[in-house]
């Protein structure tokens, strides 16, 4: 069907003719079957007009499900959806688009080699007899753009991830967006990049967007929402109207269905421990380190902004990044150079996780366990030949320890929730059985519960002698995880905390000048 | 507008019973190729009877040899995500390199065949150099290759077909064995059982599934990404070389176009027998399924009375249909 909305194609919300004022979308009661699964039961949820509306949940809670059905993607089995007192449930994406209602997915659809006007743009490219109206095309980019900070005539490539999101935000709105399904748009950005980009936000709520706002982090939903809504196992765990009556805590237990209990390392020094890994006069991209010990059994947090030195610093220890120069040494051995390719790394004993386990974390279409051995292959092997046995044995064992949530280790990896995906990341870099683990934010993109989880096993590891680095920008993640913490500045070090100096505030202050 | 939307629960049944009849079909499609196969088998032998005949599932198995280690050769780069044209140009050059060192160069035609299959080797090594070391596209650096070796056999043949071939060389061609059964085809099952195997079994196999699911991915779980490319381009024309030395050996000459005629069939196969071109899936069952597949359409074409100017357009039209079979299996049923 055609939702019968043709005059909203100018920015800023549709007037309020429609029956309904308050609420501009109404879920009432929509399921979602699969087979025998319910992935969605009986949701129902009111967002108001011009509001801010929170989604929380798990990894698999059914957040992407719902904000699918209300986009159109997917039809729901049963139930309805009121855009402005119509039922849209059966509209599709198109249908959907045309009434208003954009999801913004988390991977910004930019086409980086066109500039800026021309991905705002997209598809629908003002033409007159199939010939583009450049003249118009800019002059109406140049105008949607004017508050964005956003250069119409930059090559896209060249904008940062804030700039990329806000891009697609308005994207969405010069369509005619009224209500936008932002889906996870803070990933991966900045703590100021995040603050712009609510800014921007909160200026669009103004001038009558709707947004609704998936998120895995609960000072983030307190701080920009108005609303919101948690779903557990595909039901409505709860909410509020009123988002200043809720605190992180009530939040985490509605996400859990039980209290969660925040993971916190005991914290002690180091000074007596033997040296594990020593780092001497590093100069490579971005990074030019005077020294560095790592004793044994340590966790130590590298923080900096973006370019600082920490995650290319963490890079150049495995390999990623070529350096120029400079030595590693373990266990007080004589130094030598730094790995030039990560199975270098590898053999060493350096294991390296990925901020970004899409990009280069795992081989999708492979299963759990040929994703777990992949990094270990060449040390379980007899003439080249992989030793099936003990590799399902290593398999089960990672399955298992991880808590990796999949029927077996032969399923896909592609079906995975992103919080599955990280914990098989983990198993492949913990098979190797490195003595010097560096993980680049270990927690980004999957939920409050996996997160604990995953520290957690940081942590027991820690304490079977492996050294760890842990490249955060997440503070609150740092404080809780780690025993000294490296805040880099132009590719040095410019001030290490230990002990009780490692509070959100200390690294806030000295991380984000 | 519609109305409320109240469907619910008694479907259910009926939803288990759907479930069961898309995952058959899911099935049948998924072996398509071995379907179409069989079916393709029984149509021609109905139209004419010479095609069940023993002497005729000889023919295709012999048929099928060449294009098989070409076809083997072409989905080891595609597995990688890259590819490599001038697999089917190599193996022209390659077997005329080693037929001109037996009878311009005087060596004992065993040593002049491994020549030819060293010479093939190397220009498949070089051409993972140029792919990995200078990142050329693998796709334009391998048709230049193609056409520089098509051009070097017209050079070095003149023109003309080398028949000058010894009585050791092209005995492989012509043996036969129990029951008159050719020799030749046992080359292309060996070579299917070990790179099959190599595929299934080693790191080596694993890892290139690995770099052509996510090469990215691979560099950072310590593969050597560069490294396993270029060994499959280098097995690629080893291949290719044997397959040059077999054609030679089973044709007794070899024209100054040799092998050109193979490069969209070999290209073909591999994609038909389910190896993506974006690499990292596929499989030698696949493999020897769209080989078999495409034979089977030639030498069936040819033997029925299908007017000769017919045969390429329904040639063409089945392996269409075998593909686009697949493609709405991956679309619906993947």
């Amino acid at each position: 069907m055609r939702v019968e909305t043709t005059k909203h194609r100018t920015m800023g919300a549709a007037a309020s003719t429609a029956p309904d004022a308050e609420f501009v979308l109404r879920v009432e009661n929509v399921s979602k079957v699969y087979g025998l699964f319910y992935a969605l039961r009986s949701v129902s949820l009111n967002i108001r007009r011009s509001s801010i509306h929170g989604l929380l949940g798990e990894n698999g809670a059914g957040k992407s499900t719902l904000v699918g059905i209300i986009s159109g993607q997917r039809a729901p089995s049963s139930g309805a959806i009121y855009l402005d007192g119509i039922n849209v449930a059966d509209a599709d994406v198109r249908a959907m688009e045309q009434a208003g209602v954009f999801l913004v997915t988390q991977e910004p659809m930019i086409i980086d080699h066109m500039s800026a006007a021309e991905n705002l743009m997209l598809g629908i490219w003002p033409a007159k007899g199939g010939f583009v109206r450049w003249s118009k095309l800019k002059a109406d980019a140049a105008r949607m753009l004017k508050d964005s900070g956003i250069d119409p005539d930059i090559n896209a490539g060249r904008l940062n991830a804030v700039a990329r999101r806000k891009l697609n935000i308005l994207r969405a709105m010069f369509s005619g967006g009224k209500v936008i399904i932002l889906d996870e748009p803070t990933a991966a950005l900045t703590v100021p990049d995040r603050r712009q980009l609510f800014d921007f936000m909160r200026q669009l709520k103004n001038d009558g967007v709707t947004f609704i706002f998936i998120s895995h982090y609960n000072d983030e939903i307190l701080e920009i929402c108005d609303a919101v809504s948690v779903l557990r196992d595909g039901s409505l765990a709860g909410g509020s109207e009123d988002i200043g009556s809720m605190t992180s805590a009530q939040l985490s237990e509605l996400v859990l269905g039980r209290g969660l209990v925040l993971f916190q390392r005991e914290r002690r020094s180091f000074e007596a421990e033997p040296v594990a890994v020593s780092l001497h006069n590093v100069v490579a991209d971005d990074v030019d380190l005077d020294r560095l010990d790592i004793r044994k059994g340590e966790i130590v947090g590298f923080t900096g902004l973006p370019g600082a030195g920490a995650k290319e610093l963490a890079k150049a220890i495995f390999g990623l990044n070529r350096s120029r120069s400079g030595s590693i040494s373990f266990e007080g051995k004589a130094g030598q150079g730094l790995p030039n390719h990560p199975q270098a790394a590898f053999d060493n004993g350096i294991a390296y996780l990925s901020d970004d386990r899409r990009r280069d974390g795992v081989v999708g279409h492979l299963s759990i366990a040929e994703n777990i051995a992949l990094s270990s292959l060449q040390r379980r092997a007899l003439f080249g030949f992989i030793q099936r046995g003990e590799e399902a044995n290593l398999c089960d064992g990672y399955f298992s320890s991880m808590g990796i949530k999949a029927p077996n280790a032969a399923a896909v990896v592609n079906t995975l929730s992103g919080g599955n995906q990280q914990k098989v990341c983990l198993g492949r870099v913990l098979a190797t059985e490195p003595r010097l683990l560096i993980l680049d934010e270990p927690t980004r993109g999957i939920d409050v519960g996996v997160k604990q989880d995953v520290l957690r096993i940081i942590d027991a590891l820690s304490k079977t002698g492996v050294s760890v680095i842990i490249v955060s920008t997440d503070t609150d993640e740092l404080v809780r995880s780690v025993d000294r913490v490296c805040v880099f500045r132009n590719g040095a070090i410019y001030e290490t905390l230990t002990g009780d100096d490692i509070t959100t505030e200390s690294l806030r202050r000295l991380a984000q000048v | 507008m519609s109305t409320v939307t109240t469907t619910s629960i008694p479907k259910e049944a009926a939803a288990e019973k759907n479930a069961g009849m898309h995952k058959m079909i899911g099935w049948i499609l998924h072996n398509v190729v071995w379907i179409w196969l069989v079916a393709l088998v029984i149509g021609f032998g109905m139209f004419n009877e010479f095609f069940l005949t023993v002497l005729n599932m000889q023919n295709i198995t012999v048929q099928a040899t060449v294009l098989g280690m070409l076809g083997l050769a072409v989905a080891l780069p595609l597995l990688v995500a890259e590819i490599d044209l001038s697999i089917p140009a190599n193996l022209g050059f390659s077997s005329a390199i080693g037929a001109l060192a037996y009878s311009d160069l005087g060596m004992p035609w065993f040593l002049a065949m491994l020549v030819g299959v060293g010479v093939a080797t190397l220009v498949g090594f070089f051409n993972g150099l140029c792919i990995t070391k200078l990142r050329m596209v693998s796709l334009i650096q391998t048709l230049s290759m193609m056409i520089i070796l098509q051009g070097a056999l017209l050079a070095l043949t003149q023109g003309k077909t080398l028949t000058n071939l010894s009585d050791g060389y092209v005995w492989i061609g012509q043996a036969t064995t129990l029951g008159g059964w050719p020799l030749m085809p046992l080359i292309l099952v060996i070579a299917l059982a070990v790179v099959g195997i190599m595929l299934r079994m080693t790191i080596l196999g694993r890892s290139i599934y690995a770099v052509g699911g996510n090469p990215l991915a691979s560099n950072s779980a310590g593969i050597r990404v560069n490294r396993i490319k270029i060994i499959t381009y280098t097995i690629a024309g080893f291949l290719a070389g044997v397959a040059g030395f077999l054609l030679a050996s089973w044709q007794m000459a070899i024209t100054s176009n040799q092998g050109s005629s193979y490069l969209l069939y070999a290209i073909a196969a591999p994609i038909i027998g389910g190896v993506s071109v974006f690499g990292g899936r596929g499989n030698v069952v696949g493999i020897l399924g769209g080989v078999l597949l495409l034979t089977v359409i030639q030498v069936g074409l040819a033997i029925t009375n299908v007017p000769s100017f017919y045969v390429g357009m329904i040639g063409g039209f089945m392996i269409f249909i075998a593909v686009a079979i697949d493609a709405i299996r991956v679309r619906y049923f993947a």
